[in-house]
């Protein structure tokens, strides 16, 4: 799509917070079209990296759950993440994604939660990947448009 | 307020509260922008009353379609109502109608507060950092001491013991997650499953918590004077501890590290212990600081589930979600040990 969809949404924000907001008579009104201005930039970025980012962070998680289903007393938790590990995004769609990503963080949840039972170095090896990924997740979410760095 | 007729449907109901008025009229109503969990409204009320003309600046506080917290508007106005008059600085609030029928939703009404220059943001409270900071958290011990009791808010809200304050709160912001999360939050879950299994002590009191108290949420002067403090929507009785560990979540910390823009952790401590006669116990402000980062993203996950919903389009709701998300998630990890 030309002109790129980030540079449309760029203009379009600018237009909206530089020239339509100061417009407005109503301070309420000039306020909320300058928050859709500033949401339309953090669209803009998150437009650029969605699939990607969700492309990364599933892949990380397959392949902690392929090293967590040796690990897991839980029988049927360790299916499930062989089963998840084994599992691949075939669709590309940013709502796809999304989608088996969902799944696969509820997964991460679930683990998490049953590694903590575990008494073993194992277990501990395993848990610190998970805050590893947990911390990662929140970098690969930044939004510095919006301050958060 | 672009819904035709309004003003006269307002200035028609408070004809009602003031029998000995005449020509009561309504004008200059405006939306204040940022209310999240009522619609706020500035008006002015004119009439005439023994025979002369009178003006007064006020609030219109209205129930939302849908709002990032289920609140109970008796709760908040009986929060400025116990709390008018003392140490406590809060504008008076003056009549609470649960009656939709006037207005379209439940709705009170109080006086705004008036001064030079109001503001009430962490970058306008930076500069007057030096008078704001032993206002601001004297003013949180002052509420903290404060007995619900002799504030008649005992009569409003909930009982609960020391020992069980924790665990009423920690359940309602989960039941809060389990019934809004639009997507499973790891984080969020791992934080609790911490805060249940390392409970805190019990409370050293059961005091009034105003639930929301941080830079934002009072209204100053531009010579630094703290006039009222405000958002009283989610008050209830709790453990002290939960205030003071709100106000100083990392979400709400500056760049230069102040909590709120204004002052140390240390600092703040210390402000809230003299005025409040209470102690800080460190592990147990620890938990409370986790707590309201768990608290933090609840409202930021029903925020976005009521946006998604449909059932209130409010930007404020969307965009409160897409800042404040990710960051809760970060403090969250800085508290139990993992800082991003």
């Amino acid at each position: 799509m030309k002109p790129d969809m980030g540079r449309l949404l760029e203009v379009a924000a600018g237009h909206l917070m530089g020239t339509t907001a100061p417009l407005l008579g109503d301070a309420y009104e000039q306020s909320n079209v300058s928050v859709l201005g500033m949401m339309l930039m953090a669209v803009g970025h998150e437009h650029e990296r969605a699939a990607a980012r969700r492309v990364e962070e599933n892949g990380v998680l397959r392949r902690l759950f392929a090293k967590a289903a040796d690990s897991a007393e839980d029988g049927e938790l360790s299916a499930r993440l062989t089963a998840a590990a084994a599992s691949e995004d075939a669709d590309l769609t940013v709502s796809a994604l999304e989608a088996s990503n969902a799944e696969l963080r509820g997964l991460l949840v679930e683990l998490h939660a049953a590694l903590e039972e575990i008494d073993s170095p194992a277990a501990r090896e395993l848990e610190a990947e998970v805050w590893q990924e947990l911390a990662a997740s929140t970098r690969r979410r930044s939004l510095p448009t919006l301050g958060d760095t | 307020m672009s819904e035709p007729g309004i003003e006269e449907r307002l200035a028609a109901y408070l004809a009602t509260k003031l029998p000995d008025a005449d020509d009561v009229r309504v004008d200059g109503l405006a939306r204040i922008f940022g209310g999240a969990s009522r619609e706020t409204y500035r008006f002015v009320l004119h009439a005439r009353q023994g025979g002369e003309a009178t003006s007064r600046r006020l609030i219109l506080r209205r129930d939302p379609p849908g709002s990032l917290i289920e609140t109970e508007r008796s709760v908040e106005f009986a929060a400025y109502r116990g709390f008018h008059g003392t140490a406590v600085p809060v504008p008076e609030a003056l009549w609470l109608e649960e009656d939709p029928s006037h207005l379209d939703h439940a709705f009170f009404i109080m006086e705004e507060l008036t001064g030079s220059n109001l503001q009430s943001s962490a970058a306008e409270a930076a500069p007057h950092a030096a008078k704001l900071t032993p206002q601001k958290w004297s003013i949180l011990g002052e509420i903290s001491k404060a007995d619900p009791a002799a504030l008649g808010l005992d009569a409003v809200m909930t009982p609960v013991t020391p020992e069980a304050c924790w665990q009423r709160e920690l359940d309602y912001w989960e039941d809060q997650l389990d019934r809004h999360e639009l997507c499973p939050q790891p984080i969020t879950r791992a934080a609790i499953r911490k805060l249940r299994k390392n409970p805190p002590p019990p409370a050293q009191r059961v005091s009034v918590v105003h639930a929301d108290y941080r830079t934002g949420n009072f209204l100053f002067d531009d010579e630094g004077t703290i006039l009222g403090i405000l958002d009283w929507e989610m008050a209830h009785l709790g453990d002290p501890l939960e205030d003071l560990a709100w106000g100083l979540n990392l979400v709400w910390q500056t760049p230069d590290g102040l909590a709120g823009g204004l002052a140390t952790r240390e600092e703040a401590v210390r402000i809230w212990e003299e005025s409040s006669g209470l102690r800080a116990d460190d592990e147990a402000l620890q938990w409370w600081e986790l707590f309201s980062s768990v608290k933090g993203q609840a409202i930021w996950v029903s925020s976005a589930k009521e946006f998604t919903d449909g059932k209130n389009q409010d930007l404020i709701l969307a965009a409160a979600t897409l800042v404040m998300g990710n960051r809760q998630d970060k403090a969250m990890l800085a508290a139990m040990g993992h800082p991003v």
